[in-house]
């Protein structure tokens, strides 16, 4: 129990810093924040009523508290093109960007885990050469080239997958999700080619030290089928460190998400941020900044407590 | 390999030993070339601008990498993508590793300063960056120093976790005791002993730092946030965006796509063939 707590305050902790961050960079920075709302050549008088209107006229203190209460009341301000609230703008969207990167990293894990046993089982053969420049080039790829590739080959050259959207407006009930399903594809694939890299060489070198250990060499010594001590008995250890690397990758995934919703037109939050790019909309940058910190510290502590549930060592420590 | 090498400084050491590997070789040819390229641009190509008559063709001998929707040339508009892809990643990864260094070392060699920095680097590294780095970007404008500037400011974590890592193991030894009783001051301990001891990590550090930083560019400026005056790889293909080229015109995209692969693809490899050259006790 003190162990969740920890964790729960170390979340919280990121979760302030993160808010508090963005609240100064937003105030403090050159920009004028009235300029991206109203015409430049507006009068004085019209600047400081719209500085009012927004409550930008206080001192720095009430703002930053204000600010503060607010959010804990979960408002994340108006947005300053849709005059409607970016709370509204952002959970309508947050579902589309929740499922394409949970699937992204069921699918990376899936694949991950008997690419990494393939490669540290052959370790030092071709196959496991092959596995690991491969990892280390999908490690050197850009996000959108990734996309675009996928887009050009598998969407418009062979046809197979739509390229753009996440479901056809007019499909209902099962005919909806399977062609939710048929529109992820794509994006759902990018981002795992850029993942993938990352969690099959982890899995490979942790794999390999396992493999090296006591408890492998008793088990082989007692006959067990060399199949079972991999997959019972090492893998079972060198998954920790994996679940390590999931909470670590987390950034590199929502920015990933952000770059892959851009080129598939998906209808998530990252898809909302380059549409508030274009239009200087910084409540919308803002708040998706906090909501997608926000899931990435609720997600590390699911690792945190799953880790600390597989491995008792972790608890006490 | 044995009477040699005994008389080797380990510098040569690891110089010999990663002259032996044909990727790091390979991978340090191709940065230099991307290097002239990057210096050498208004030799290769002009600068793409205006409008061309030949619109949206598909690679031809006039045109290597064919033109986009208003006719200007990729070709041109990739080797000068190659000079801003660079400068933002270069001066953003030196001001990312200075940073870096000061605050690791502060860290490792402060005793008071490690706790506060130390949670301020794992809060810094548990954010996602991306979106952070589109909001500051955003608010200060588009240009590339704005680019070098925010990328450097949120890329310094990863450089001073290293960088503490290694100084902490330098703190405790017994030279650094002795210079502290000789009466050497702070300043002249970490220059004299700190320093010299992280900089082998450090460069391992730069060249993956500006490959990191080649890529936040490339992902700010193809969500729209580059130089607008400039061309950088991530404009290319934030242009081939915004004109719907993505599906049709894939020479657009790809060779924008395979210089930033190349150069990324080369920054890790030269970097794990340099820590392989460096590691030749416990290799092969």
């Amino acid at each position: 129990m003190r162990f969740i707590g920890l964790r729960l305050a170390r979340g919280l902790l990121t979760l302030w810093f993160a808010v508090t961050v963005t609240f100064f960079l937003v105030r403090l920075l050159p920009g004028d924040p009235v300029l991206a709302v109203a015409d430049p050549n507006m009068t004085e008088e019209l600047r400081l009523k719209l500085l009012a209107d927004f409550g930008l006229d206080r001192p720095l203190g009430v703002q930053y508290i204000d600010y503060l209460g607010q959010l804990l009341q979960g408002n994340l301000g108006m947005s300053f093109r849709q005059s409607i609230p970016v709370t509204t703008v952002l959970m309508d969207r947050l579902p589309w960007t929740l499922i394409l990167t949970a699937s992204a990293m069921v699918v990376t894990i899936l694949l991950g885990i008997p690419l990494g046993v393939l490669a540290a089982t052959k370790a030092k053969g071709w196959v496991d050469r092959v596995i690991q420049l491969t990892g280390v080039t999908a490690q050197s790829l850009f996000v959108p080239s990734v996309g675009i590739f996928l887009m050009y080959v598998m969407g418009v050259w062979l046809g197979w997958f739509p390229i753009g959207g996440a479901v056809d407006l007019d499909a209902t009930g099962f005919a909806a999700t399977l062609s939710m399903l048929h529109h992820l594809v794509l994006p759902c694939l990018s981002l795992v080619l850029i993942q993938l890299g990352g969690y099959v060489l982890t899995m490979r070198t942790t794999l390999i030290d396992a493999l090296g250990e006591d408890y492998v060499s008793l088990a082989k010594s007692k006959g067990v089928r060399p199949g079972t001590v991999v997959w019972k008995h090492a893998l079972r250890n060198a998954l920790l460190p994996t679940t390590t690397i999931a909470g670590l990758q987390l950034g590199t995934l929502v920015g990933g998400a952000v770059l892959t919703e851009t080129i598939y037109a998906y209808p998530g939050i990252g898809r909302a941020i380059y549409e508030a790019v274009g239009q200087l909309d910084f409540p919308v940058l803002q708040g998706a900044f906090v909501l997608l910190a926000a899931a990435v510290v609720v997600a590390n502590l699911i690792t945190d407590v799953a880790y600390g549930i597989l491995d008792p060592r972790v608890r006490t420590s | 390999m044995t009477a040699v090498a005994v008389d080797l400084t380990p510098r040569q050491r690891t110089w010999t030993s990663f002259r032996r590997n044909p990727l790091g070789v390979g991978s340090a040819i191709v940065l230099i070339l991307l290097a002239l390229t990057a210096i050498c641009a208004p030799l290769i190509a002009p600068f793409p601008e205006g409008y061309g008559a030949d619109t949206s063709q598909p690679p031809s001998a006039a045109h290597w990498f064919g033109t986009d929707d208003i006719g200007q040339d990729v070709f041109a508009q990739v080797v000068w993508g190659t000079r801003v892809s660079m400068a933002v990643g270069v001066s953003a990864s030196v001001l990312a590793i200075v940073i870096g260094l000061l605050i690791g070392v502060s860290a490792a060699y402060f005793r008071r300063l490690d706790t506060p920095l130390g949670v301020l680097v794992d809060l810094s590294l548990s954010l996602p960056v991306l979106p952070l780095m589109i909001l500051v970007a955003a608010l200060a404008g588009p240009s590339v120093r704005t680019l070098a500037v925010v990328i450097a400011l949120f890329s310094w974590p990863e450089v001073a976790r290293v960088v503490r890592s290694q100084a902490m193991a330098i703190v405790p030894m017994p030279f650094v005791s002795a210079a502290k009783v000789v009466g050497g001051s702070s300043l002249w301990i970490v220059r004299k002993h700190l320093l010299p001891g992280v900089i082998p990590v450090v460069g391992v550090s730069v060249v993956l730092t500006t490959s990191r930083a080649v890529l936040a560019e490339a992902g700010l400026s193809f969500l729209g946030l580059g130089d607008p005056n400039s061309w950088s790889w991530g404009t290319i293909l934030h242009k081939a965006q915004q004109s719907g080229a993505l599906a049709s015109a894939w020479w657009t995209t790809l060779f924008p796509s395979l210089a930033i692969l190349l150069l990324v693809l080369s920054t890790t490899l030269l970097s794990v063939a340099y820590n392989d050259a460096r590691n030749h006790r416990n290799g092969s």
